[in-house]
């Protein structure tokens, strides 16, 4: 199990646009994946709407966590995605 | 015939009406035997496929003509193929033995109370998408057509429908609808928010309305008071249309004074400054070039409906955001104001027989300093992104305001001693809402660079009233002249010694007020952004000599019935 801690840092963060591409990346992975914020509860990654419940806006902390034969592949290109997200 | 229901966008229309009638599914709430439940879910994974398929052709078609539209479509696909909710409906029908359209209505429902749920808005609008995706789904497993289409609507309709969905309200002409009424629904609602969107006047939550209504009735729709009444008499006719022009008059002379300066007749000029809530710009965006400035950002809504506190960084960031947004022009961010009647998860007070007299807002700062010291920290480093000052709730002695300064110094000697950047010329500020800051106001003055008066609170605190507690409201009286007193020594003492002084709470913004605010000699207002065009219109028919004398006379008042009584007169 491999857990990592990133900074949402694009303006409208985790919604719309961003939540798609983010739970559709995660869903190619076949490590159970998870995405919690400080002091929250862990949800499923590959569930948008799970996604979207959490309101990650701009600036917020999370913890992805993956657990599974490509869990350091999928924490990897996880994080490059966050840090790709502009909008 | 009358009906009553929520008037959640203002406006009159007086037009036949077109019923939409897309009427609620009958959910089918039927238990499956084992050997045919692998069938039902075989019909599940058929009817997702279709509604994918028809998601898909309506993206397609609308990808490069309307990108905003092509944008729900795409989240409603998003939605049909979430894994979870998938996940979760092919168990109800494998485990539970539930048939297809029970599973699916179910499952979404709960997952649309947890986004309803959310304290973020936009999180909270995308339950009425899922909703649209459940009912597009079910209408395929019961071999309906799968959405209606509002797209051929008649010209110049009142709109009734049990509920509209996204996916229809997206095609609708605004041009072709004058009113919007449905069935269900009220404030909050994805039909309420459109409609104010598109300033179409509409009356929601009036149950079984299509059923005693037929298509091509007359109907008048009463945006204001939330009225529909159906095959109007002449009289009542003559009433709403004269009513609807009154109201458009109204609304087309407030506009054309909002890009004005708000300066009065006699050439004083007036600060407008807005209220703000949360980082979303879009909510105020259109507004910032016909306001002076940020004059209460209230910082409460960072630390609500959460279990942890926000971190500096968050807190920097949207600070920033905002300050950026804004330029040149002041934001003047209130520190936290949590206790009396807002609660947190993340700030656990002890439960208290006068909340409103308790840890309150600085005070709970002082008793948890870690967590002032991060907005402290947050705001100064963001400082060098705009102009910002610095405000602090709650302010009850001069003690009180020292101590804060002195929090102030400690945060920027250590941001020197780190070489963090930050801002070096913030003014700091205190809200004047007791009385025993107002009395001292003069004393105030001289320890700060500016105040700001919160009206809901003073009133509060004067009259002894506790506003949230409607047995008590006849004495909660924001016009009572001890308060106006109040007021006038604050702005008194404040042009003396040269230091901005302004209004933020309701009485800023209380058009019928502020002549006299400007006569007690406030001339700085912040408000929220809907009270912005009415301001400006009152305030550039203002003569400010007898907004003077105005003023004098409501001092020489005895009650609050003889201050409105002074205003009625003088209005007319």
């Amino acid at each position: 199990m491999l857990s990592k801690e990133i900074k949402i840092q694009n303006p409208s963060g985790l919604h719309a646009r961003p939540a798609s591409a983010f739970t559709r990346c995660a869903a190619g992975f076949n490590s159970s994946i998870t995405l919690s914020k400080q002091g929250g509860k862990p949800v499923n990654a590959k569930s948008m709407i799970m996604v979207l419940s959490q309101s990650l806006v701009c600036g917020t902390t999370v913890t992805i966590t993956a657990d599974g034969k490509d869990e350091t592949e999928a924490i990897a290109k996880l994080t490059e995605l966050i840090a790709s997200f502009t909008e | 015939m009358k009906y009553q229901g929520s008037p959640v966008s203002r406006g009159i229309a007086i037009s036949r009406v077109f019923c939409f009638h897309d009427e609620p599914l009958r959910i089918d709430e039927r238990t499956l035997e084992e050997p045919l439940r692998d069938l039902e879910l075989h019909r599940y994974h058929s009817a997702i496929a279709t509604a994918k398929q028809h998601l898909e052709a309506t993206y397609e078609n609308c990808r490069i003509c309307d990108k905003e539209k092509a944008m729900i479509f795409q989240a409603h696909i998003d939605i049909l193929d979430d894994i979870q909710v998938r996940e979760e409906i092919e168990d109800a029908i494998l485990l539970d033995g539930r048939c297809a359209s029970w599973a699916v209505a179910t499952v979404y429902d709960s997952y649309a109370q947890v986004l309803a749920s959310s304290d973020d808005e936009l999180v909270q609008e995308r339950a009425a998408d899922l909703k649209d995706v459940s009912v597009r789904i079910q209408k395929i497993l019961s071999g309906n057509e799968p959405v209606s289409s509002l797209e051929d609507i008649p010209e110049d309709v009142i709109l009734l429908a049990y509920d509209l969905m996204p996916s229809q309200t997206v095609s609708l002409d605004p041009r072709h609808v004058k009113g919007i009424i449905t069935e269900v629904g009220g404030m909050t609602s994805h039909t309420a928010i459109l409609a104010r969107s598109l300033g179409i006047p509409a009356v929601l939550g009036i149950p079984d309305l299509l059923k005693h209504v037929k298509n091509d009735t007359l109907v008048i729709l009463d945006g204001i008071d939330g009225i529909i009444i159906t095959n109007p008499t002449d009289e009542q006719l003559a009433f709403y249309e004269s009513k609807q022009i009154a109201f458009l008059k109204e609304r087309d002379y407030e506009e054309t004074f909002m890009p004005r300066k708000p300066i009065t007749k006699d050439g004083l000029q007036v600060d407008i400054h807005l209220n703000i809530g949360d980082a979303d710009s879009s909510r105020y965006k259109k507004f910032l070039p016909y306001a002076d400035g940020v004059g209460l950002f209230r910082s409460e809504f960072l630390y609500l409906g959460r279990a942890e506190l926000p971190s500096e960084e968050e807190q920097y960031e949207i600070y920033s955001k905002v300050l950026r947004n804004l330029g040149d022009k002041p934001v003047i961010l209130r520190t936290l104001d949590i206790g009396g009647d807002k609660k947190t998860d993340c700030i656990p007070i002890p439960a208290e027989g006068n909340p409103f007299l308790g840890l309150r807002a600085l005070r709970l700062c002082f008793a948890m300093p870690s967590l002032f010291r991060t907005q402290l920290r947050a705001a100064f480093r963001a400082a060098v992104n705009g102009n910002l000052w610095l405000m602090f709730p709650m302010v009850n002695s001069i003690e009180d305001v020292r101590k804060a300064k002195e929090f102030c110094r400690e945060i920027c000697d250590e941001l020197e001693a780190d070489g963090i950047p930050y801002g070096k010329n913030i003014k700091i500020g205190v809200m004047i809402e007791t009385p025993s800051m107002a009395l001292m106001a003069a004393e105030v003055a001289r320890e700060v660079d500016f105040a700001s008066i919160g009206t809901n609170d003073l009133c509060q605190y004067t009259l002894a009233v506790d506003r949230l507690n409607p047995t008590v409201r006849q004495y909660y009286q924001p016009y009572h002249p001890a308060l106006l007193k109040l007021i006038a020594y604050v702005a008194d003492c404040f042009n003396t010694v040269n230091k901005p002084i302004s209004i933020c709470g309701e009485l800023g913004g209380d058009s019928r007020f502020i002549p006299v605010l400007l006569g007690l000699g406030i001339h700085k207002l912040s408000m929220n952004t809907s009270a912005v065009a009415a301001a400006k219109a009152v305030i550039c028919n203002t003569d400010y000599r007898q907004a003077r004398i105005l003023a004098m006379k409501a001092l020489t008042k005895a009650t609050e019935d003889e201050v409105r009584a002074l205003l009625n007169s003088s209005a007319t």
